[in-house]
């Protein structure tokens, strides 16, 4: 196996209290209807950009179905896979980082800083999973669907770059609201958009360092796989393969 | 101004307040108007809803804060801290959703929130069709629209009052029906392109129920499903997806199988163990194959089939003509391969057959249907665990205190169109528009926009101006349905009765008024008042849900329900819909389908199918413009989908832009390279091709349903939308009309692609 590319904070430290968050795909019950791709827009204010700037790449999907076609027709089959950011152990995109935007959190998030980025885009071009993306201009709301703007998500300007963030804002609020009602939290307090409205309980968000959650428990199945696994960026997300009779 | 509203107007100015000079430089002055309702800044609460973008009713989880909101109060434009929707999640114990949304209905808050949303009542001002309005006070609208009312002939036949609407088995649209009856109108005429009336009318023959089933995927072994796309657009999407989940990983051990039957790979059928693509139009032919080798097998007797099994030719008989290889001649399968996936229905009890889309477009439709009903029926799957159930169904009209026998008549579109629009037909003399457009969904021979441009008086009740409603003489908006007591009344998706149901979850931002409201109002204005039972939509919601028990024990049923989003649990029989007992229809037997267009002229089958604006409605939230279509990654356009080797045949690229011709129009649009499409078929995406329906859907893409022959069902009236042929040729290169998320078709196996993006 392909050492990492680098060693991160978190292995150094004492994370025995930490959660790690990670997320598992089964891939067995992804219908590939697009719900997560709208939920993710609707929470993160990620901005539409409208046809013209699609057609030149510009469109933001921090989530995204793939499509993967085998044979021909007539024996043909479609493969959907949902990629998000894998929020990798070893990120390709934290060390390429001149300013640090790019870094990683001790609960095991792989996080961008908007402020703190410059707009180089090294980390977009080292990112094997292509979802990290530019803003070639500052987003723009045709009012009043601004009325529609999620207030615990920043929205980013032009010059910088942006990705999923396992809706980070969702797993500072449920931890605060479980430190402010002195409980822990159970698996499931915290989810994320995509996660809660996936239709088909494909997709599951929760807590890697407790080895009774679900997610945990779908990380270790053996139909488990990570995305690109063999170029060492230990992802957090685990794909469990569609099956076949 | 008003000394009221004097004293609710401050002036902010940077940090700097001063009021003076904050009215000398408007520009650099904020206007603040004191909020209409307490707000905590920051806090957000969550408030049940009810999704209303397709029938599946589901419930809604609503997230709603704070939020600056531009209005105009007395002239002077400001800024107002009202409370607004962020987020729609599902509702938590909803039982068609359990707190789950499918893309529409993540997207539906742009509805609420969209730019083009008409604001306040208009009055026609410049030729009809033109879009020339202005702006006018509710009290002339409503005055104006009370002397249409008035001037209507309550006894005339035909009747001289019409309306259009999208199917609603609700509240709202039961109070329609009883109001329409009451002026002597009819309808309301349901739009609704995609609709399933031809299902219904089978389950009705078979079974005795005039509605969709519900699915209980969950529990099967193994599903086969003819055309259905239950994942994607078809039924009760969500309730399905959830069951498909539960099928494929819910239980240890047992993984049910999935196999799909279409000549266009669907969304869903991208997901089944086993794409089997047959003719269009002989879907019916394989139900019977396949019942054939079930008969012959002797695992089921034909008659346990029942009262489904004599709805169909030659059943009793064990079906004897219907021998795999007859089957195969008609389908274009191998009589082995129906033979196993026949013996796959019997190995995988329980079993299912479900049947939708394009199956049911053919002329032949109601037959299949009621074909693979008795296969059903043959197989146990009815109301069993692992088949198809029949949503208990409220009868709304006795909840509203209504005789359920005091509805108006609503004839399907195409034949109000064929007696009271075609030329020489005596038209309505006012017909009112709710929330829908025939004019873009008719095909072009019903000339449905001439007939209605000659038509007296058109009122609507939309919320936005499109193909038909900008042809009003009088809009009077509803509020949105986030800002409106809502219900639904879900025909599938739950195996028990639900209402789904909700009070306003904020207040309207524009100056609209709730249809109901608006027509209870005008009915006690009258000339000749009709009087209601109640005065309000909240009134006739509460006196309605007043004749249920509450579901959880103690406490009131109006409290819970508004604070649940809904009511669920079994209906006391005084307001249950029983089923119908009607006599035995005589038995139906396969007919070859009928196409429009000779094969000669235009040799390919047209299939348009339900995107993800279903057909078309939806086009105008930019969430979903924008959301890679997950069979294609394409996004903000339209496409044709063509068969590579029959593409070669025509020197088609992919990309390139090509003409597709029909007996009935010429649409041009990409061609996108599929290997999941028959070579005899080319299918595109309805939705697209507006010419006026807000900035974000107008000029965008081609509209196919502007080609479709007017071919219909015999039996229901339903357009038969599967059923035109066409031509098509290439007429250039790729000019750039087809944008794609995932830059090129790279996942087809080259390498020598543009890099992704």
């Amino acid at each position: 196996m392909t050492p990492p590319l680098v060693t991160t904070s978190v292995q150094e430290e004492d994370t025995t209290e930490m959660p790690k968050w990670g997320m598992a795909v089964d891939l067995d019950a992804c219908t590939g209807c697009g719900a997560c791709v709208t939920a993710c827009h609707a929470e993160n204010n990620i901005s539409t950009v409208g046809a013209e700037q699609a057609a030149r790449g510009r469109a933001k999907h921090w989530i995204r179905v793939e499509r993967y076609w085998e044979g021909s027709f007539p024996d043909v089959r479609l493969r959907f896979q949902p990629v998000m950011c894998q929020q990798c152990d070893s990120a390709p995109c934290e060390p390429v980082c001149p300013t640090y935007a790019s870094h990683h959190t001790e609960d095991g998030l792989n996080a961008q800083v908007y402020n703190r980025c410059i707009g180089t885009r090294y980390c977009a071009n080292a990112c094997p999973y292509n979802t990290r993306f530019f803003d070639f201009f500052n987003p723009a709301w045709d009012k009043p669907l601004h009325l529609q703007l999620n207030p615990d998500v920043s929205l980013r300007e032009v010059g910088v770059m942006e990705k999923c963030t396992f809706c980070v804002q969702r797993i500072r609020a449920g931890t605060i609201a479980a430190k402010a009602d002195a409980r822990e939290l159970k698996d499931g307090d915290i989810t994320t958009a995509c996660v809660q409205t996936c239709p088909a309980h494909a997709l599951v968000f929760g807590d890697l360092s407790d080895p009774d959650s679900r997610v945990s428990q779908m990380a270790r199945a053996a139909r488990g796989t990570a995305l690109l696994g063999d170029l060492g960026t230990q992802p957090n997300v685990t794909y469990l393969q569609r099956q076949t009779p | 101004m008003d000394r009221r509203s004097f004293i609710s107007l401050t002036l902010v100015s940077g940090t700097t307040a001063a009021l003076t000079g904050g009215c000398a430089v408007p520009q650099t002055s904020l206007i603040r108007f004191v909020p209409a309702e307490d707000i905590q800044p920051g806090q957000a609460s969550w408030r049940p809803g009810v999704c209303t973008l397709c029938p599946a009713g589901c419930g809604l989880t609503v997230r709603v804060m704070d939020a600056d909101a531009d209005v105009v109060r007395d002239g002077i434009t400001g800024v107002q801290r009202i409370l607004a929707a962020k987020k729609l999640e599902g509702g938590v114990d909803h039982p068609v959703n359990r707190g789950r949304l499918c893309a529409r209905g993540q997207a539906g808050v742009q509805a609420t929130y969209h730019p083009d949303r008409i604001t306040q009542p208009l009055k026609r001002s410049g030729d009809r069709g033109t879009g020339q309005y202005v702006a006018i006070s509710w009290d002339e609208a409503m005055a104006t629209f009370v002397r249409h009312l008035d001037a209507i002939d309550r006894r005339a036949h035909p009747p001289a009052l019409a309306w259009f609407g999208r199917p609603d088995r609700g509240h709202r649209g039961t109070f329609i029906a009883h109001l329409l009856s009451r002026l002597g109108g009819v309808g309301p005429i349901g739009v609704d392109l995609f609709g399933d009336a031809v299902l219904r009318r089978a389950n009705a023959m078979s079974f005795g129920r005039s509605q969709l089933p519900t699915v209980d995927l969950a529990a099967a072994r193994h599903v086969l499903s003819l055309g259905a796309d239950f994942l994607g657009a078809w039924n009760s999407p969500v309730a399905q997806s959830r069951g498909y989940g539960a099928m494929r990983t819910g239980r240890r051990g047992v993984r049910g199988a999935f196999v799909q039957v279409e000549a266009r790979m669907t969304q869903t059928g991208a997901n089944a163990d086993e794409w089997v693509p047959v003719h269009p139009g002989t879907e019916g032919a394989l139900a019977l194959g396949l019942a054939h080798v079930v008969l012959q097998t002797g695992a089921f007797a034909a008659d346990t089939a029942g009262r489904a099994g004599e709805c169909v030719a030659g059943w009793a008989d064990g079906l004897p003509d219907w021998t795999p290889e007859a089957v195969a001649a008609i389908t274009g399968l191998a009589p082995g391969r129906i033979d196993r996936l026949a013996r796959a229905l019997i190995d995988g009890v329980p079993s299912v057959v479900l049947i939708g889309g394009p199956p049911l477009a053919h002329s032949n439709g109601l037959h299949a249907a009621l074909a693979v009903n008795a296969l059903n029926a043959l197989l146990g799957a009815i109301e069993q665990p692992g088949g198809i159930y029949f949503t208990p169904q409220a009868d709304v009209s006795a909840m509203s205190g209504l005789d359920a026998g005091d509805v108006a008549v609503a004839p399907a579109m195409s034949q109000f169109v064929a007696e009271r629009l075609s030329a020489g037909s005596r038209p309505p003399a006012l017909l009112v528009v709710d929330d829908s457009n025939p004019v873009f969904t008719a095909p072009p021979a019903w000339r449905l926009r001439e007939a209605l441009l000659r038509l007296p008086t058109i009122v609507s009740v939309g919320s936005f101006l499109d193909e038909t409603s900008s042809l009003a003489d009088l809009i009077l908006p509803d509020h949105s349905y986030l800002e409106s007591w809502v219900d639904a009344v879900p025909e599938s998706g739950a195996r028990t009765a639900v209402i789904s149901l909700a009070p306003p979850v904020v207040r309207p931002l524009h100056d609209t008024r709730s249809t109901v409201d608006l027509l209870l109002e005008a009915s006690a204005n009258l000339a000749a008042p009709i009087s209601w039972p109640w005065a309000t939509h909240e009134a006739l919601l509460a006196a309605a849900l007043g004749t249920l028990p509450p579901s959880v024990t103690a406490g009131d049923t109006w409290t819970e329900v508004q604070e649940r989003g809904g009511w669920w649990g079994e209906l006391p029989a005084a307001v249950a819909q029983a089923a119908a007992a009607t006599a035995t229809p005589a038995p139906t037997a396969f007919t070859a389908p009928t196409f429009e267009g000779t094969p000669g002229e235009y040799p390919l089958h047209f299939l348009p199918y339900a995107s993800t604006f279903l057909d078309g409605g939806l086009a105008h939230l930019p969430w979903l413009q924008e959301m890679p279509d997950p069979l294609t990654s394409a996004m903000w356009s339209s496409w044709l989908e063509i068969n590579p080797a029959t593409a070669a045949a025509l020197g088609i690229a992919d990309g390139d832009v090509i003409r597709v011709t029909s007996a009935h129009g010429v649409i041009e649009a990409a061609a996108l390279l599929s290997p999941g499409i028959a070579p005899s078929i080319v299918a595109m995406p309805a939705g697209q091709g507006h010419t006026a329906f807000t900035r974000y859907a107008s000029h965008r893409g081609a509209n196919p349903l502007g080609i479709l022959a007017p071919v219909t069902d015999p039996a229901t009236g339903a357009l038969a939308w599967a059923a035109t042929r066409v031509r098509v040729e290439r007429i250039g290169d790729p000019d750039g009309r087809l944008i794609l998320f995932a830059g090129g078709t790279r996942e087809h196996g080259d390498d020598d692609r543009p890099p992704h993006r």
